[in-house]
């Protein structure tokens, strides 16, 4: 299967001659349809530098990104606009929500950017919001949820109108480890159901959710894990 | 559809936003809504005192269908749909008898019913003396004067010896009953108490056709009919005849303007361009001035979104979308804030009518909304919310969105463009200065001063960056501010902008108040010798004169006062009337004009003083003194230009009118003379004769005025000495010379000037300071947390308030130099060729207040006031 | 380990043969920890011994039923009072082999600590998807499975933060002196055991 996410050689450098900055040294990279990949890595390993080029939010200095087999590069500000309306969901550590938009405008906000009409986004927002379980919290606004609740209506907003690819920088980072897990259980079910996502996260306990992950340091991948085999710890016969 | 549903979002987004941040929203809708409501309610009320043709129909005509007014040797008129817009050709009979009302009802056209209506004014007699008062002869019983006069007590007059009077003639002593008399004429009683519906504030007086004797003493006919609508073709045959008239018919449904006399058409005035400009001009600078001071809070408030603007670029919104959601703060402010103003504005209008009413003699229209003219003032004020979101807008779109996200301020860093565009606009506001000096006028000058401030607006960055690099030394709360201005330069450059753009017009405008009014002094010719008063009465004659110099002693006992012979020019019908000239010898025949004085207007009530003597009062050049009493003693005269005419003789020409004779007799002597230049002679005599030469010419000589000399008039004396003499003749009047007095309305209009820059001023620092205290809130629990008193706070507010104050200020103290210093040449540029050509003063102490006193004030009060506001300042996000 | 304390806190349940307590065991802890049968018996044996369980007769085919004693009960309450102690450390096999390996010439230690942590990493990733099905349970016993498992993911956890902080220390001690890194770290672990 064709990779929903794929990054070729991406090399970013912020700044030139003495303030030059490699935040990314020619990373390729690709995430396939159902396949959850976290991208570990300490501060400044380049982890969401990756995270923007894939979402188009920032351009590679070289290389090519490459989202359901569209060279972001090709497209141009707007294009790269409309395929985060239409493709590309992201999910932020906090503050993910519009503090006027109620959570059900905060969800059909992509549906309304692209100019579809208030009614058929804000259906679509109530079945997303269901979809993470708080379909009840839909005309709260954000400042009357909990910060597990704000999550999951982010996480709504990034999966609303079937979108492909679902970029997480450290979604959990702001909650307790229990509500984190809740939210990592959504993206994980997302993913089982057929999305591609990208998780950046420092904490081994997060990545862990991952099918892959990505080790990141100074720009550079030093390693992968991919943990195609079966539960290898325990004994096969591990009881359900 | 689609437009209108992709500002959908925007607009929800606007509305929640406003209502979230209330305090920055009350701000925004006070800097909208206040110049709305002020400009919407002097419309309104302008509006409702204008009493048009159609609304002002039943106060003029009563029930009537037309008025009808003729005037003696009017001829053919010719009159506009309104006839107070009228001209005549003048070629009637000036003997023409009047019409009677029955020719009128014929003129008109067969089932014309009407009345007279003859208007005059009378001296009514009062327990203190007479009382003017203008008087009508109309029948208040005849249903066609319905609306013209309300009778609220008491009945309309049914007798010729009854009479109706309004509440300001009851005031002056009558009641319903009481005995009224007219001076010289009958004796009337009182049966009805009432108003005029067209005025009020002076006595009137209605009684019954031919009651009031008016018919004697008319010069006109007036009368008003019904019976059918008059038409314009009527209106027409009538103007033949030489009869104005007002038809409600064609006020109501008035002919189109091709069918009105092109001799009245020459009365209109087309729009004047200059008054165009000045408008203009003034809807600019007050556009400017709303947006700077709106400005800061569209800023903050696009600072505060643009968290929200970053996520909405993550989800897909584009830039145009973000600038979108700016603007529609903009629209929703400047929205609500517009009709706000506007609702306001009608309700302050008509609570300010009765005032309004109280200082005006005609009684106002009914209650006037001029929806379209509201509609452009609510646009206005809708346009400059949207102006003042435009720059935040365009900022907020230009974000960088990752470094938003990543929690870091995202603002790009400036452009080196706009200084530069600053730069040259400045460039182009002080060529337009010069251009406009050398002779292009002042809207030249107003251009260029607008490019001026704009131009400044944009270097504003420039500076507060500069002002910043100086701060190492300053104290902490000092330097706090000025880097902190200058870190966010979206709030604080609109804020000090603002200060600026005000502290430039009322600099500009102030330095030409003062040329002005230093060239008015530089201009002014003493009239007398310093110190010296001249008392004049055009009517007064013989004996009276030396009862005037005995009451004017009276006044002042210190004084010498001495007669003054002149000339006695003039006389009536009756009498036998003198003119004098003065002239170089032989040259009424010539084309050259060779008059001495320019324009003589003498103080001394006539422009020949004869006497063998020099007057005392007279103000000559010490050296001219001497040869002039030498000259005065051989028999010649002393003559005065200001035309530099040079000559050794000069001939007196006397004409005299006989009252029997048909043609003017004339006389001439030619006599030695002194030709004394004078600088202006605006008020000097032509010349001074000596009474052998008056003789010669056959004029007689009289007392023209009395000179005040050798005692120092104070002035309270001089308005001792002025009542003294108006207790004899009203006439008479005193004139003492005190050299230049500044004009109170030249004060007033500088008080004025400072106290709107202040106010605005004001307005400005006080809007960026709590903006910028509201921001801080992070910096100062920083500052608080590691040990700084409260006092620090307030150190911070009175600091920031100083830097955007003073920084504005000097800015616009100095631009405001450009303009100001260019207007004053066109300004104080004389009429005469060759008069002194310029004159500037610049009001150092306006400059000073507004650019050290008055920031060091606001700061003041704002440190003051800093820790009690606080609570208002946490509303403010 | 305390099995012996173990199998007392599931005879307070009720009483119960050897081949049952192990099926508990094992379905409480997810296998975690296997035992076997022989192991069960001689525990059984000993606390019998010890007078903390007594035989209950045999069950209709002919299982050996115990039940635990007052003094058992009281061993159980007391083990579950008494917080588990930390004065000794464990040894540590991934700590020494890193201390050694820092410290024997030749060996790239960078390679260790990455082989090591993409292991731990691993082993991190399987303990979640058998947590992720162990939370669709609804049992209490599914609950219990569930702890285990997260005290492995937190250790699991912990070791890779570890080894992310060797890793950082020593390339920051390649540019500083790297002889007096090893008892650094032997500290660090040491430290890290303690938290643990």
């Amino acid at each position: 299967m064709s990779a929903v996410l794929q990054m070729t050689d991406v090399s970013r450098v912020h700044g030139s001659g003495a303030t030059e900055v490699h935040a990314l040294r020619a990373v390729s990279f690709a995430v396939r349809p159902g396949e959850l990949v976290a991208v570990m890595g300490p501060s400044g390993s380049g982890k969401s530098t990756l995270l923007t080029l894939a979402g188009g939010l920032d351009a590679p200095t070289r290389g090519v990104v490459e989202v359901e087999g569209v060279d972001l590069a090709g497209l141009g500000n707007a294009g790269r606009a409309r395929m985060r309306r239409t493709s590309i969901g992201y999910v932020f550590q906090d503050f993910n929500l519009i503090p006027a938009l109620t959570a059900a405008e905060n969800v059909a906000l992509p549906g309304e950017l692209d100019g579809v009409g208030a009614k058929v986004a804000r259906a679509a927002a109530r079945k997303a919001l269901d979809e993470v379980g708080i379909g009840d919290l839909w005309d709260r606004f954000p400042d009357n949820m909990s910060g597990g609740q704000q999550q999951r209506v982010a996480i709504a907003r990034a999966i609303v109108g079937e979108r492909r690819l679902i970029l997480a920088d450290e979604p959990t980072g702001a909650l307790d480890t229990e509500t984190g897990e809740e939210i990592l259980r959504l993206l994980r079910a997302r993913c089982d159901a057929g999305a591609a996502g990208v998780l950046v996260t420092h904490e081994a306990r997060h990545a862990a959710w991952a099918d892959r992950v990505v080790f990141l340091r100074d720009g550079v991948v030093v390693d992968e894990t991919g943990s195609d085999r079966a539960d290898v710890l325990l004994d096969s016969g591990s009881p359900r | 559809m689609r437009w209108l549903r992709s500002w959908r979002l925007p607009l929800r987004l606007a509305r929640r936003e406003a209502a979230r941040a209330r305090g920055r929203s009350v701000l925004v809708l006070v800097m909208i809504a206040l110049p709305v409501l002020a400009v919407t309610a002097a419309d309104v009320v302008i509006q409702t005192a204008q009493v048009s043709a159609a609304e002002g129909l039943d106060r003029r005509l009563g029930s009537a269908d037309a008025l009808i007014t003729y005037q003696p040797g009017s001829g053919q008129v010719f009159q506009d749909v309104d006839p107070t817009v009228s001209t005549s050709n003048g070629t009637g009979d000036t003997e023409q008898v009047l019409p009677e009302l029955a020719e009128v009802e014929q003129a008109v056209g067969p089932g014309t019913t009407g009345i007279s209506w003859d208007q005059g004014s009378v001296g009514v007699e009062t327990a203190k003396g007479v009382s003017d008062t203008e008087v009508s002869e109309l029948d208040l019983r005849d249903p066609l004067s319905d609306g013209i006069f309300d009778v609220t007590s008491g009945r309309p007059a049914a007798a010729t010896d009854e009479i109706v009077i309004n509440h300001e003639l009851a005031d002056r002593g009558f009641d319903l009953g009481d005995e009224l008399t007219v001076r010289g004429g009958a004796t009337y009683t009182v049966v009805g108490i009432g108003d005029g519906t067209s005025y009020h504030g002076y006595p009137m007086a209605v009684g019954l056709p031919g009651s009031l004797g008016l018919a004697e003493k008319r010069y006109q006919a007036s009368f008003l009919v019904g019976g059918g609508a008059v038409s314009w073709d009527q209106v027409r045959e009538l103007n033949a005849e030489g009869a104005l008239v007002l038809s409600r018919a064609v006020v109501l449904d008035p002919p189109p303007r091709s069918e009105i006399p092109d001799e009245v058409k020459a009365f209109e005035s087309g729009t004047d361009s200059a008054m165009v400009a000045v408008i203009v001009l003034i809807v600019v600078m007050a556009l400017i001035e709303v947006v700077l001071l709106a400005g800061p809070a569209f800023a903050v408030g696009a600072r505060r979104q643009s968290r929200a603007l970053a996520l909405m670029a993550a989800t897909g919104g584009t830039p145009r979308q973000a600038r979108r959601v700016v603007l529609a703060n903009g629209v929703v402010l400047g929205g609500i804030g517009a009709i706000l103003g506007v609702l306001v504005g009608l309700v302050v209008a008509w609570l300010s009518l009765p005032i309004v009413q109280h200082f005006s003699d005609e009684r106002l229209g009914p209650f006037d909304v001029p929806w379209p003219h509201l509609l452009g003032i609510a646009a206005f004020g809708l346009l400059s919310a949207l102006l003042a979101a435009v720059v935040p807008a365009w900022i907020a779109s230009r974000q960088d969105v990752v470094a938003v996200l990543a929690g870091r301020r995202g603002d790009r860093r400036p452009s080196l463009r706009s200084p530069l565009l600053g730069l040259v606009l400045l460039g182009v506001g002080i060529a337009g200065a010069v251009l406009g000096a050398s002779g292009r006028g002042e809207f030249f000058i107003a251009g260029a001063a607008i490019a001026a401030v704009l131009g400044m607006i944009l270097l504003v960055p420039v500076v507060l960056v500069a002002v910043a690099r100086l701060a190492r030394r300053f104290p902490l709360t000092l330097r706090y501010a000025v880097r902190d201005a200058a870190r966010h330069r979206s709030r604080t450059v609109p804020a000090v902008a603002a200060v600026a753009a005000t502290v430039a017009g009322v600099v500009a405008l102030g330095i030409g108040v003062t040329s002005d009014e230093a060239e008015n002094e530089g201009t002014y010719v003493a009239s007398l010798p310093m110190g010296t008063g001249v008392v004049t009465d055009a009517f007064a004659e013989g004996e009276q004169w030396d009862t005037l110099r005995a009451a004017t002693l009276r006044g002042l006992p210190e004084a010498t006062v001495t007669p003054m012979q002149g000339v006695a020019e003039g006389g009536d019908e009756e009498k036998t009337s003198y003119y004098v000239e003065v002239l170089v010898p032989g040259s009424d025949d010539s084309e050259e004009d060779t008059r001495l004085l320019e324009y003589s207007s003498s103080v001394f009530g006539s422009s020949v003083l004869v006497g063998d003597e020099l007057p005392s009062a007279l103000d000559l050049p010490a050296s001219a003194r001497g040869p002039a009493a030498a000259t005065l003693r051989s028999g010649g005269a002393v003559v005065f230009t200001d035309r530099g005419v040079e000559s050794e003789r000069i001939e007196v020409v006397a004409h005299r009118y006989d009252p029997d004779a048909t043609d003017e007799k004339v006389t001439r002597v030619t006599v030695p003379a002194l030709v004394v230049p004078v600088a202006d002679g605006r008020s000097a005599p032509v010349a001074v004769v000596t009474t052998a030469t008056a003789e010669r010419v056959g004029v007689p000589v009289g007392t023209m005025g009395l000179a005040v000399t050798g005692a120092g008039v104070s002035e309270q004396q001089e308005s001792d000495a002025q009542e003294a003499l108006a207790g004899i003749d009203e006439n008479a009047t005193l004139y003492v010379e005190r050299g230049y007095q500044t004009d109170d309305e030249t004060v007033i209009v500088q008080l004025v000037l400072g106290a709107l820059g202040a106010v605005l001023m004001l307005g400005g620092t006080l809007t960026a300071t709590f903006l910028a205290l509201s921001d801080a809130r992070a910096d100062l629990a920083t500052l608080s947390a590691v040990g700084a008193a409260p006092r620090t706070r307030r150190g911070v507010a009175a600091a920031y308030a100083l830097v955007v104050g003073m920084v504005g200020a000097a800015l616009g103290a100095a631009v405001g130099l450009i303009p100001g210093i260019a207007v004053s040449y066109p300004l104080t540029r004389g009429y005469e060729p060759g008069a002194a050509a310029h004159y500037l003063d610049i009001p150092w102490l306006l400059i000073v207040g507004l650019v050290v006193v008055l920031p060091l004030l606001t700061a003041l009060v704002v440190g003051l006031s800093a820790r009690s506001r606080l609570p208002l300042v946490a509303r403010l996000d | 380990m305390s099995v012996k304390q173990a199998l007392l806190a599931l005879l307070e349940e009720g009483p119960r043969y050897g081949y049952q307590l192990r099926a508990q065991f094992e379905h409480r802890t997810g296998a975690t920890w296997p035992l076997n049968v022989g192991q069960v018996y001689t525990t059984l044996t000993r606390l019998e011994r010890d007078g903390l369980v007594e035989g209950a007769g045999a069950d209709a085919e002919g299982h050996v039923v115990y039940r635990i004693t007052e003094a058992g009960r009281d061993e159980v309450a007391a083990w579950f009072t008494t917080p588990v102690s930390r004065t000794q450390p464990p040894r540590d096999e991934l700590a020494i082999k890193l201390a050694l390996a820092v410290t024997v010439p030749g060996v790239d230690v960078g390679r260790v600590i990455q082989q090591q942590r993409s292991a731990t990493m691993t082993a991190l990733q399987d303990y979640t998807r058998l947590k992720r099905r162990a939370a669709a349970g609804q049992e209490r016993e599914d609950l219990a499975w569930s702890l285990v498992l997260d005290s492995l993911v937190f250790a699991a956890e912990a070791e890779i933060r570890w080894l992310d902080h060797c890793e950082a220390r020593l390339r920051r001690a390649e540019l500083e002196r790297p002889e007096t890194l090893l008892e650094e770290i032997l500290a660090d672990e040491a430290e890290a055991q303690a938290h643990r």
